[in-house]
């Protein structure tokens, strides 16, 4: 009986797996091999090198970009965490239909695509932005200041505004699924606010903020958008580079060969992280607690 | 009444005033480029200099740009329908345990996980070995149903498994084939969530651009068109443009959280 089952789902399974085996695991192993090989003017040439990967510690320039990136996703993500944290606590603390409406207005900007939401901070940010427009008009400064775009700064911005519904919303539903009866058991047995908040809501919460960095932590490693529009050239991030092997540079196998590089430090990181919360867990433990 | 967090009214204060900046904080920028959009100035800033709707005209009459939109709803309906498609199958093989299913769900969500430059680039280097000249409607169709898929098997996921199994086994003791079971009680349930997963994946795909800056070849998507207006000159209807793209966007998202709200 079993074995049926398992036949019939298998067979509905089957274009999708099909799909995904052609389209995600298919063209992985090509982009192994890619990074083995060479490209010259002549095209590809098909013939085992290291020398993508001897190249990449030539200069100390792609070892620091690594770290760089990795940096900003760590500072990113707890920028991100402790700006999430209190948002999470003040939803949840909210009753019937002024939750619904708050919950939709935090919902709505995050359903414009990441681009059109990076380049509206140009307009705030920039020489005729609205921040130095305020200075101006508030006789702050008298000229026009420029630090506030094109740096580490306004990546970081940028980043944390993206980003941060990813880290609110696993936060709040695991803090709103959380019995009042527990909090109040605390504070009835003598705890102090504080410490029923750190003894009762703060580990309870503790899946919803692991869930919720490590899906800020593997977007904000990605990220390209925002150091390219925010950034500048003190900004620069992993993808950036990757992408000019192939936008500008033309050279598709040393840019597989940093993609390589870059894949194995995500499945470092998902193996290291999956010891806390699996991604099964992350992306269905609500559907499958309720089973 | 106590929650969870059981705040003193002052505290409770201090997380409404800290709620309103970070809602000012998420809107404000969105809200600049509306209003900016108005603006009666060749250049994207401030200050104000009177009102008009000349931008919009601009957006919408400039060829490429009404192509851009075209391509980008053309390519969202294809993505979201062979995307919804696929999901669905997924979801409805994931209703009972079967051989190889753990492994097959790091397989479904590695598009999500992998960055997206990644995710670019194996695609480009697998079609640019196997020499498939790169298009809207090949390679980077491909790309946008393989960011879809997952977004959708994850959101068909809850809708196959929270229907009562009984009703089926019970048209089955009935003596109804599968099929039959499948035409009559299985896809009425599920289908306000194949539609909220179809709108899902439309808004992902609508908005997708990374990839799609991959693997398109001349022709481009809204975001892609969008990109190359920011980067390459700071055009004064770029902000006429994002709002499209905003109401665009904002709207099917919209109606796919609300249908898959009334499906809940």
């Amino acid at each position: 009986m079993m074995n049926r089952n398992s036949r019939s789902a298998i067979l509905l399974a089957s274009p999708a797996i099909a799909w995904l085996l052609i389209f995600v695991a298919l063209p992985c192993a090509f982009m192994l091999v890619m990074s083995f090989l060479t490209t010259g003017i002549f095209g590809i040439q098909f013939k085992f090198t290291w020398l993508n990967f001897s190249r990449m510690f030539d200069t100390s320039l792609y070892g620091f970009l690594l770290f760089k990136t990795f940096r900003i996703a760590i500072v990113t993500t707890l920028l991100t965490l402790l700006a999430a944290y209190p948002v999470a606590l003040f939803l949840s603390s909210q009753r019937g239909a002024v939750k619904n409406v708050l919950l939709l207005l935090l919902f709505l900007p995050f359903w414009i695509g990441y681009v059109v939401r990076t380049f509206a901070w140009l307009p705030i940010l920039g020489r005729t932005g609205l921040i130095n427009q305020i200075l101006l008009q508030l006789h702050i400064v008298s000229e026009p200041v420029e630090w506030l775009l094109y740096n580490e700064f306004a990546v970081y911005l940028g980043l944390v505004y993206v980003y941060l519904l990813f880290m609110v919303l696993p936060i709040f539903l695991a803090v709103d699924r959380i019995e009042p009866a527990l909090y109040e058991a605390a504070r009835d047995l003598g705890a102090s606010r504080w410490k029923a908040f750190t003894r009762v809501t703060l580990p309870l919460s503790k899946p919803g903020v692991l869930s919720g960095s490590i899906m800020v932590f593997l977007l904000t490693f990605g990220a390209f958008v925002t150091p390219a529009l925010l950034g500048g050239t003190s900004g620069i991030m992993y993808s950036n580079v990757i992408a000019t092997q192939f936008f500008a540079d033309n050279n598709w196998s040393f840019g597989s060969a940093l993609s390589s590089v870059m894949t194995v430090v995500v499945i470092i990181f998902l193996i290291t992280s999956g010891r806390f919360i699996g991604l099964r867990t992350i992306f269905l433990s609500r559907v499958e607690d309720r089973r | 009444m106590t929650t969870c967090t059981g705040q003193s009214r002052s505290e409770k204060t201090l997380l409404w005033a800290y709620a309103i900046l970070v809602y000012l904080f998420l809107y404000a920028p969105v809200l600049t480029v509306i209003v900016l959009s108005f603006n009666d100035s060749h250049i994207v800033g401030l200050p104000l200099q009177g009102f008009t709707t000349r931008w919009f005209l601009v957006v919408f009459t400039r060829p490429e740009l009404v192509a851009a939109l075209g391509n980008s709803i053309t390519l969202g309906i294809l993505s979201a329908t062979i995307g919804t498609a696929l999901a669905t199958l997924l979801a409805l093989a994931y209703r009972r345990p079967f051989v190889g299913n753990g492994a097959l769900f790091y397989l479904i969500i590695a598009p999500v996980i992998l960055p997206s430059v990644v995710v670019g680039v194996i695609l480009l280097v697998f079609f640019g070995l196997l020499k498939v000249p790169l298009s809207l409607w090949t390679t980077a169709l491909v790309a946008h149903v393989t960011w879809v898929l997952p977004f959708a098997f994850l959101s068909l996921y809850p809708v196959t498994h929270r229907f009562d199994r009984s009703l089926e086994e019970a048209a089955g003791d009935l003596g109804a084939t599968r099929a039959v079971v499948f035409r009559r009680i299985v896809f009425p349930l599920i289908r306000p969530g194949i539609i909220a997963a179809w709108l899902f994946a439309f808004s992902l795909s609508f908005d997708e651009f990374i990839r799609t800056l991959f693997l398109t070849g001349f022709e481009r998507t809204l975001p892609v068109q969008f990109w190359y207006m920011i980067v390459e000159s700071l055009s004064p209807e770029a902000p006429a443009m994002a709002v499209v793209i905003i109401v665009i966007s904002v709207a099917t998202s919209l109606a796919g959280a609300m249908l898959s709200r009334r499906s809940a």
